[in-house]
């Protein structure tokens, strides 16, 4: 299953998404990318069906530019993440349904606000904080409950996005060879590199024997 | 000779011409003229009401304002049943693009659609074109206030203000002379009114015999379009009024 | 007389005593299984409504219960909450089990399953202690329980606890043991099914070092976490702290409550808008 992260921080939003491919038994690919350009100021992480996640990401970035050539102005994230959603939505009542849950991260130019937007392939779309898809949802989210707050800086972000990989290669038993990330703010979409990633102190902090005598 | 292209909206003629057309635009210069002013803090609208028959229950009859959307509202010159299927097309618009892209539809974007669904109607077969010119007055957050016309072909333009409907050549003679870049509101409304009084046939001017349509920012600074009661167009009238009676002395 | 009295007398079982065929049911090893031949897929048949909805009978499931060591003992902390398929039966149970003054058992799983068997338990180390005049090791009580569930895997018990204790050298043990027969020593466990949530928050914030409020509260915190976002865990926060002397409980906290004191203080929980 693959990792899918995104956090707001007071100014950007960091989008974090895991490197690998598997299939079957096998790692095909250990420095995939799963984040698409939108437009200027929007990037979408995707991840679900194998087939399903590319072949969308493209429908929607086509669909998006030509809006954009039609009316002469670039989508805002929001509207951007809404019609995405709506296109799951009507995909989901036809007879092969596209597969495909969503974080949408943007900043809105105008406002100078980031957004990220959490849609899953029934259609549902949440604005939120901080959000994460599949298996990693299950370790993170509470980690996240306890350590995001309001108006992070950036390197406060990338520092909890860090804690959060950390949390997943300590906990999670699939090796997902690493995360890339993209940062979305007020000069467009940037990739960045995460602080050093360290084994989760509860695990990296077992007792020795010598300890545990003294106790 | 010209009976083989008139009966059809899809052929041109000789001169290159569409009749159909043409005849489309005849049929609305003698609509009821409306009038658009694009001021700085928002747009007027406003549009003479041709009284039939006294008989006529004013308050429940076509009227010629419509709002298309939370920021859009157009005025009417031409067949009152044509626009009102393509006043109801543009709401639909309006709505599903709030509802695919959770925004309200730009002014730009909403007047586009609606001219090509009226292009439409010149070109496929077994058509006939719509009978009617617009008016738009909108808003949007990037490009602030808009004042657009369209006709029958499709066409459309941006202007700062504009006329159509009958008498439209005097109305756009005395906006031209009249508009001042740095125009309020209010005084939008006043040369609106002042511009109407001179190109309407009736001596006097009441809120029987006209409509008025406004889009600025509300008492909460939220862009709004109101179209205007009677009893607001008569205290707009009585400062019209008081104003020319200043003028004769 | 003495016939009819001897037809219904059965001798007093020892612990683990039998594993002898026929007769009487001596021991813990002659527990009656349904007479078929794959009980667990029978069972799962009847009980599981994730495969079956239509399934009558729901066992209770679900849960977050958590231990650790630290410089200060063993914090146990567990949710209260009992499940059976969507049903909430229960906002008040007592996962954690006192097996004696010195031992706890925590409860994950079906809800039957872990208090007959660690009130098994208990008896079992109670009779360790008369025969042997000294407690129970740790390792040993798990071991017992391990070995019972060894011996009923596949017969469908659904059971993981964390044994948690001092060992005779006075240092603090945990063994999680599970109804698949595993016995894991470790320092710190989160079991059931909020465990993943539980781990985000206590993974992050475990020290060795940690004081014993620091640990208390942490343990707290990370059940609460799993209550936020597991449905099937909820209710109130039960707290325990092991020393060598023996387990002190600290107290029930309810988490509609708790969760109000908490996103105040830490100025966490920032999904829920005020």
């Amino acid at each position: 299953m693959d990792i899918l992260i995104g956090l707001q921080t007071a100014n950007e939003v960091i989008l974090v998404t895991s490197r690998a491919i598997s299939r079957g038994v096998s790692v095909l690919k250990h420095d995939d990318n799963k984040v698409v350009k939108l437009n200027s100021y929007t990037a979408m992480a995707y991840s679900g069906e194998p087939g399903d996640v590319s072949n969308f990401a493209e429908y929607i970035q086509a669909n998006v530019a030509l809006y954009g050539l039609r009316h002469g102005i670039e989508m805002t994230p929001n509207s951007v993440a809404a019609f995405t959603r709506s296109e799951l939505a009507r995909s989901l009542r036809t007879r092969k349904p596209y597969q495909v849950n969503l974080l949408i991260g943007g900043f809105h130019p105008r406002e100078a606000k980031p957004m990220l937007a959490w849609v899953d392939y029934l259609g549902s779309k949440v604005d939120l904080p901080y959000a994460a898809h599949g298996y990693a949802a299950y370790y993170i989210t509470a980690t996240l409950d306890r350590y995001w707050k309001k108006g992070l800086t950036l390197e406060q972000g990338l520092k909890l996005a860090a804690q959060c990989v950390s949390e997943l290669q300590t906990r999670m038993p699939i090796d997902f060879k690493g995360c890339d990330v993209h940062i979305v703010g007020k000069s467009g979409i940037q990739s960045a590199d995460l602080p050093p990633i360290v084994v989760a102190p509860g695990v990296a902090n077992k007792p020795s024997e010598a300890t545990l005598a003294s106790a | 000779m010209s009976r083989r292209y008139d009966s059809r909206t899809t052929i041109f003629s000789p001169e290159g011409r569409l009749y159909q057309v043409e005849y489309a635009l005849e049929a609305i210069s003698h609509a009821g003229t409306a009038l658009g002013i694009l001021a700085k803090d928002g747009i007027v609208l406003a549009a003479e009401k041709k009284v039939t028959s006294k008989l006529l229950e004013q308050d429940i009859s076509a009227e010629k304002m419509y709002a298309l959307s939370k920021h859009v509202v157009c005025a009417v010159a031409g067949i009152d049943s044509d626009a009102s299927r393509l006043v109801q097309r543009a709401r639909n618009m309006a709505q599903n693009h709030l509802a695919t892209y959770d925004e309200e539809i730009p002014c730009d974007i909403l007047v586009k659609q609606l001219c090509d669904t009226m292009q439409g109607y010149t070109q496929y077969g077994g058509l006939r074109p719509f009978g009617v010119s617009f008016i738009y007055a909108g808003w949007d957050p990037v490009q602030g206030y808009q004042l657009y016309q369209s006709n029958p072909s499709g066409n459309y333009s941006g202007w700062l203000a504009t006329s159509v409907g009958a008498n439209n050549a005097a109305a756009q003679t005395l906006l031209k002379q009249e508009f001042k870049e740095e125009l309020e509101l209010e005084d939008a409304v006043q040369l609106a009114l002042k511009v109407l009084s001179k190109t309407m046939d009736s001596a006097t001017l009441t809120s029987t015999k006209i409509e008025l349509a406004t889009v600025g920012s509300g008492a909460d600074g939220e862009v709004k379009y109101n179209v205007w009661k009677p009893a607001d167009i008569e205290v707009a009238l009585k400062k019209h009024k008081e104003a020319e009676e200043a003028q004769k002395k | 007389m003495d016939a009819i009295v001897s037809k219904y007398t059965r001798p007093v079982a020892g612990p683990l005593e039998g594993l002898r065929s026929g007769g009487e049911r001596k021991s813990a090893f002659d527990f009656e299984l349904p007479s078929i031949d794959r009980p667990a897929a029978f069972l799962r048949a009847h009980t599981d409504d994730a495969t079956n909805p239509d399934a009558r009978i729901k066992i209770q499931h679900g849960t977050t219960t958590l231990s650790f060591k630290f410089q200060g003992g063993i914090v146990v902390a567990v949710d209260s909450r009992a499940t059976a398929g969507n049903w909430v039966a229960s906002q008040s149970v007592k996962k954690v089990l006192e097996i004696n003054p010195y031992l706890l058992g925590t409860m994950a799983g079906g809800a039957a399953d872990c208090q007959y068997w660690e009130r098994w338990l208990g008896s079992q180390c109670r009779l360790h202690e008369l025969r042997n005049k000294e407690r129970i090791t740790v390792s040993a009580a798990s071991k017992i329980l391990a070995n019972v569930m060894y011996h009923y895997k596949g017969a469908g018990l659904s059971m993981g606890t964390m044994i948690c204790g001092y060992s005779k050298q006075d240092k603090p043990e945990i063994f999680y043991v599970d109804s698949d027969g595993s016995r894991v020593p470790g320092h710190l466990f989160c079991v059931g099914s909020g465990q993943t949530f539980a781990y985000g928050v206590l993974d992050q914030g475990y020290r060795w070092d940690l004081s014993v409020d620091e640990a208390l509260a942490l343990g707290k915190r990370a059940i609460l976490a799993a209550t936020h976002r597991d449905a099937y865990s909820g209710g109130s926060v039960n707290l325990y702290h092991i020393k060598s002397e023996g387990w002190v409980y600290h107290g029930n906290y309810d988490v509609g409550t708790e969760i109000w004191k908490v996103k105040e203080e830490e100025g966490s929980f920032n999904d829920i808008r005020t």
